[in-house]
C-alpha cells in the first residue's frame, strides 16, 4: 500500500515538472496576423483568392452550414433552376408562390473584408504600384458585383465606400449605422466604381475567365446602368409604382435616358475594344457551335468572367445530377426537366416571323395526330440553340442518342390510342413502350424525366464528369460577349427606337451567330425574346422579368394561362404494323400539373426581397421594403 | 439493501425536483379583431398569408413588428402578453388605401378592435348561382375612392371554402368593356371543366382587383353546392 502510495506521489510529481515546459505556447500556425500577410504576394494572391471563392459559396453572417445562393448558377442548389418558367424538377413541388428572399444577399463581412484588402494593399511595399493596380481593380469590382447582387433583390442599401470600421466597447454605435442609399445611388456608386476601375485592370484575357479584367468591370458597368435605366422607365409605368418615400426603391423615371446611355457606351466599348468575340467554330453546326461557345473553356474567345472549377478539388454535380437516365453515370439522375414553355420560344428557322417564338403544330392525339418521320425533325426545325440548351427526344449527348418516349400510340379500331408504361417498360413483341429516361405520367417518381427535355447547357461530356466522386469541371459564365451585344441593342432600342440601325446591328450580330433569320425591325418582344433563349438557365430571366415589370403580368398564377403554367410536349412511337403511320412518331402538349399543381404566380410584393428583422434590429435607420 | 433504497430514493428526488421550469409563462391574453370599412368586415384573401397587419410594443430592444395573419372573413387574432400595442396596415398590403394610421391597443385579458380602413371599391348584393354547369352573378361595385380603376373582375369557384385566385378550381376573369362601376352581371360556363363540374360541393367568390393593387376585394364565400 505505502509502496503504491510512493509510485502514485512520485508519478505527480514527475508530470507536475514536465508540465512546465512552455510546450503549450506556440504561434498558431493556421493563422497569420494583418501585417505578415501583406509582406508577401503570394499570400496577398490568395486573399484575393479567398474573395472570389465566398462570390460562390460564400457562407452567411454567424452561420457555418449557409450559404447564399447568388442566383442560378451550375454549380449551386440544383432547385433555384426550377423556380421560373424554365425547367421542373422530377418530383411533386406544391409551391404556389415565389420566394422574394431566396436569391438576396446581405454581407457586409465580405465589403469588410474587402476594405481591410484595400488597406492592406495600399500600405504594403512588397508590391510596385504597378502590380498593385490591377489586385485593388479585382477586389474592388468583386465589391461591386457584391453590392449589384444586393442590389438587384433588395434596392438601395446602405454604402461603406472604403471605409474599415473600428468599434471598440463603449463606442457610440450609431456611428457605425448606416442608412439605406437609394437604388439609384446604389447603382451609380456600381456603375462608378466600374468605370474607375476598368482603368487599373488589364485588358488581356485571363485564363479559364476566372479573374476579372478591365472587360468585367465594363460589363458589369453596362449590366448595372441596364437595370437602373430599365427600372427607372418601366416601374414609373406600373398603376402603383413600387417604391419608397426616400427611393430606397424606385428611380425616377426622368434617369432612364442617361442611365441607357451609358449601358450603351459601356457595352459598345466591350464589343469595339475587347478581345473576345461572339464564338462562331462550328458554322455548319450551330447548336454545337452555341453549346461549346457557352458550357466549353477549351479556346473559348466568348466568356468574359466566370466561376472556374477544376479537378480535383473545385468540382460541381450539375452533371451528375441532370444526365438522363440511359446515360446515367452515378444513382442520381434526370433531376432538371426543361419546359415546353422555354422550348417553343426557340422560333423556327425559317418563320415569316423572326423574333419570336411559337407554339409546335402536333395536331390532336385522341383525333387528328400529326405523324413524324423522325422524332427530332419537329425540334430541328427551329433555332439551333436549342440544340445547344436542351436535349430533345433523339438528339445526341456525346456519341449517345437520348430518347425520350413516354408511350406507344397504337391503332384499335381505327382509333388512334396511347399506350404508356413504367420507365424501360417493352411489349411483348420487345418494342419499347416508355423509355427508361421518361417522361413519364407519375408525379411521386424520382430520377426520370416529366418534360420531355432535359437540359444540355452545362452538361458536361467529359469521362466520369457525371459520377459523384469526380464531379464536373464547368464554369458558370458570369458575363460573355453576346450579353454586350444585348445590352447595346436594348439600349439603343429604347433611346432610339426599333428602326435604329444600331440596335439592329447588334441583335442581328447575336442572330446570325446563332443561325437564324435577321431582324429588319425591333420591337419591345423581340428583345424580351432573344435574351430569353440566349440566356436560358445563365439567371437572367428572373432579374429581366423584374427590372421590365413584367413579372406579375406574365406569371399570374392563373391555371389558363399558358405562360404562367408549365408544360412538356411528349413524344409517341407508333406501333401499328400495316399502318403506313407504323414507325413514325407523334407529339401531345402534356400540361405538367400533376407535378406542379400551381401556377406560377407572382406578386407585387415579390419584386423586392424583405429585410431580416434582425438587420433591422441591429440597424434602426434600416427602413424597410415596399409591401414588408 | 438499505444503503441501495436511499440511493434510489435520493437519484429519484433529484429527477423530480429539477424538472422546475424556468421559462416565462406563455401569453395568454387574445387579441381578436376584424379589418372593417364604415363597420362591415373586410372580405380578403385567407390563403398564403397574403394579408398581414403588424403589431408593434414599444419599450423594448427589438423594432421588429410581430405579422398578424388575416383570415378571408377579415377577421384576425394573435395570443399576446398583456401591454400597449400599436397596429398598423402592412406596407402596399390589402386592397386599400396604404395610410398605415396608427391604431393603439391596450391589451389586458381579451381585447376585440376594429381596424378602419378605405377600400378602393367595396362589393354590395353580391348574388351568385348555379345553373347547370354556368355560375350566374350578379353584383354592384361601390367606387370608394376615386381615383382608382378596376383592373380586373375575377369569378371563382373552389370545392372547398378556402376560395380566391390561388384556391380554386374554376377561375374566370373579365377587364377592360366588360367591368364598370355600378350594377353588373357576369356568367361563367364551366363545363369543359371536369372536376367542376363533378364536384360534390362548389362555394363561389366574386373578386374585384384594383388596378395597382396587391390584393383583391372579394364577396361572401356562398355555398352553390
Amino acid at each position: 500500500m505505502n509502496r503504491k502510495t510512493f509510485y502514485i506521489a512520485a508519478l505527480t510529481c514527475t508530470l507536475l515538472v514536465n508540465g512546465c515546459s512552455n510546450f503549450l505556447e506556440q504561434k498558431p500556425d493556421t493563422i497569420l496576423p494583418g501585417d505578415e500577410v501583406y509582406e508577401d504576394p503570394n499570400l496577398i494572391k490568395s486573399v484575393l483568392a479567398n474573395f472570389y471563392e465566398r462570390l460562390s459559396r460564400g457562407l452567411k453572417p454567424n452561420t457555418t452550414d449557409q450559404y447564399y445562393d447568388w442566383g442560378q448558377r451550375a454549380g449551386g442548389d440544383l432547385y433555384n433552376y426550377t423556380t421560373i418558367d424554365e425547367a421542373i424538377k422530377y418530383d411533386f413541388d406544391q409551391v404556389n408562390s415565389f420566394d422574394r428572399n431566396r436569391w438576396r444577399v446581405y454581407d457586409y463581412e465580405i465589403v469588410r473584408n474587402i476594405n481591410q484588402f484595400l488597406q492592406g494593399l495600399n500600405e504594403t511595399t512588397v508590391l510596385s504600384e504597378t502590380e498593385k493596380a490591377p489586385l485593388i481593380g479585382e477586389a474592388r469590382l468583386i465589391r461591386a458585383w457584391y453590392y449589384f447582387n444586393m442590389c438587384r433583390s433588395l434596392g438601395g442599401m446602405p454604402l461603406v465606400g472604403d471605409e474599415v470600421f473600428d468599434y471598440q466597447p463603449g463606442d457610440d454605435v450609431s456611428a457605425l449605422q448606416i442608412p439605406r442609399a437609394t437604388e439609384a445611388e446604389t447603382y451609380d456608386y456600381i456603375i462608378n466604381e466600374c468605370h474607375t476601375i476598368a482603368g487599373l485592370m488589364s485588358d488581356q484575357r485571363t485564363t479559364n475567365s476566372a479573374r476579372a479584367n478591365k472587360w468585367t468591370a465594363k460589363m458589369l458597368e453596362a449590366r448595372a446602368a441596364l437595370y437602373a435605366a430599365s427600372l427607372a422607365k418601366y416601374n414609373s409605368q406600373m398603376a402603383s409604382p413600387i417604391q419608397t418615400t426616400g427611393r430606397e426603391v424606385g428611380i425616377e423615371a426622368s434617369q432612364s435616358n442617361s442611365y441607357y446611355q451609358q449601358a450603351l457606351d459601356a457595352a459598345t466599348e466591350v464589343i469595339e475594344q475587347s478581345p473576345y468575340v461572339l464564338q462562331d467554330k462550328h458554322p455548319d453546326d450551330k447548336a454545337r457551335n452555341f453549346y461549346e461557345a457557352v458550357s466549353i473553356k477549351d479556346g473559348n474567345t466568348e466568356v468574359i468572367w466566370a466561376r472556374d472549377y477544376i479537378f480535383p478539388g473545385q468540382t460541381h454535380g450539375f452533371t451528375t445530377g441532370n444526365l438522363p437516365a440511359s446515360l446515367a453515370q452515378d444513382a442520381n439522375t434526370s433531376y432538371l426537366s426543361v419546359l415546353l414553355n422555354l422550348v417553343e420560344e426557340f422560333e423556327p428557322i425559317n418563320t415569316e416571323t423572326p423574333g419570336v417564338g411559337s407554339k409546335f403544330d402536333v395536331g390532336a392525339l385522341n383525333g387528328t395526330p400529326k405523324f413524324f418521320e423522325t422524332v427530332n425533325e419537329l425540334f430541328q426545325q427551329r433555332d439551333p440553340r436549342l440544340g445547344g440548351t436542351v436535349i430533345f427526344p433523339g438528339a445526341l449527348f456525346g456519341s449517345s442518342e437520348v430518347i425520350y418516349q413516354a408511350g406507344q400510340l397504337n391503332l384499335e379500331n381505327g382509333q388512334w390510342v396511347k399506350r404508356e408504361g413504367a420507365a424501360n417498360s417493352h411489349d411483348a413483341q420487345g418494342n419499347l413502350i416508355t423509355s427508361v429516361n421518361g417522361p413519364v405520367f407519375n408525379s411521386a417518381l424520382r430520377l426520370v424525366n416529366k418534360t420531355g427535355f432535359g437540359i444540355r447547357k452545362f452538361l458536361d461530356e467529359t469521362p466520369g464528369a457525371g459520377t459523384i466522386g469526380r464531379g464536373s469541371e464547368v464554369w458558370e459564365p458570369r458575363f460573355r460577349i453576346a450579353e454586350a451585344y444585348l445590352i447595346a441593342a436594348e439600349a439603343a432600342f429604347e433611346l432610339n427606337g426599333g428602326s435604329n440601325a444600331v440596335a439592329l446591328a447588334n441583335i442581328n450580330a447575336v442572330r446570325a451567330r446563332a443561325g437564324v433569320q435577321p431582324l429588319t425591325m425591333l420591337t419591345f418582344e423581340n428583345i424580351v425574346h432573344e435574351r430569353r433563349v440566349e440566356f436560358a438557365f445563365e439567371d437572367h430571366r428572373y432579374w429581366d422579368m423584374l427590372r421590365w415589370r413584367r413579372a406579375h403580368l406574365t406569371w399570374t398564377g392563373e391555371q389558363r394561362n399558358e405562360k404562367a403554367g408549365r408544360r412538356g410536349l411528349w413524344a409517341y412511337r407508333v406501333v401499328a404494323p400495316g399502318s403506313s403511320e407504323n414507325g413514325k412518331w407523334a407529339f401531345e402538349e402534356k400540361n405538367m400539373n400533376f407535378i406542379y399543381p400551381n401556377p406560377l404566380y407572382f406578386e407585387l410584393r415579390h419584386y423586392y426581397s424583405e429585410l431580416d428583422n434582425s438587420w433591422l434590429n441591429n440597424n434602426p435607420k434600416l427602413v424597410r421594403n415596399p409591401y414588408q | 439493501m438499505k444503503k441501495y433504497s436511499i440511493y434510489c430514493l435520493l437519484i429519484f428526488v433529484t429527477l423530480v425536483s429539477s424538472c422546475g421550469k424556468d421559462n416565462y409563462e406563455e401569453p395568454t391574453s387574445t387579441l381578436t379583431g376584424r379589418i372593417v370599412y364604415q363597420g362591415e368586415p373586410l372580405q380578403l384573401k385567407g390563403s398564403n398569408q397574403s394579408v398581414r397587419i403588424q403589431l408593434f410594443q414599444e419599450g423594448y430592444d427589438f423594432r421588429s413588428p410581430l405579422d398578424v395573419f388575416v383570415g378571408q372573413d377579415g377577421s384576425f387574432s394573435a395570443k399576446l402578453f398583456d401591454g400597449h400595442y400599436k397596429l398598423v396596415t402592412r406596407d402596399g398590403n390589402g386592397p386599400w388605401l396604404n395610410t398605415r394610421d396608427t391604431t393603439e391597443v391596450e391589451l389586458r385579458g381579451s381585447t376585440s378592435v376594429d381596424l378602419e380602413v378605405t377600400p378602393y371599391f367595396t362589393i354590395s348584393n353580391p348574388s351568385i348561382s348555379l345553373n347547370g354547369s354556368v355560375m350566374n352573378t350578379s353584383f354592384t361595385i361601390n367606387q370608394i375612392v376615386d381615383a382608382s380603376q378596376i383592373d380586373r373582375v375575377i369569378l371563382l369557384l373552389n370545392t372547398t371554402t378556402f376560395v380566391d385566385e390561388v384556391s380554386n378550381i374554376v377561375r374566370s376573369e373579365f377587364s377592360g368593356d366588360d367591368v364598370r362601376v355600378g350594377e353588373m352581371a357576369l356568367d361563367v360556363d364551366f363545363s369543359d371543366n371536369a372536376k367542376a363540374v363533378n364536384a360534390k360541393a362548389l362555394f363561389g367568390r366574386i373578386c374585384v382587383w384594383p388596378s395597382g393593387s396587391d390584393q383583391g376585394i372579394f364577396s361572401e364565400v356562398v355555398r352553390l353546392k
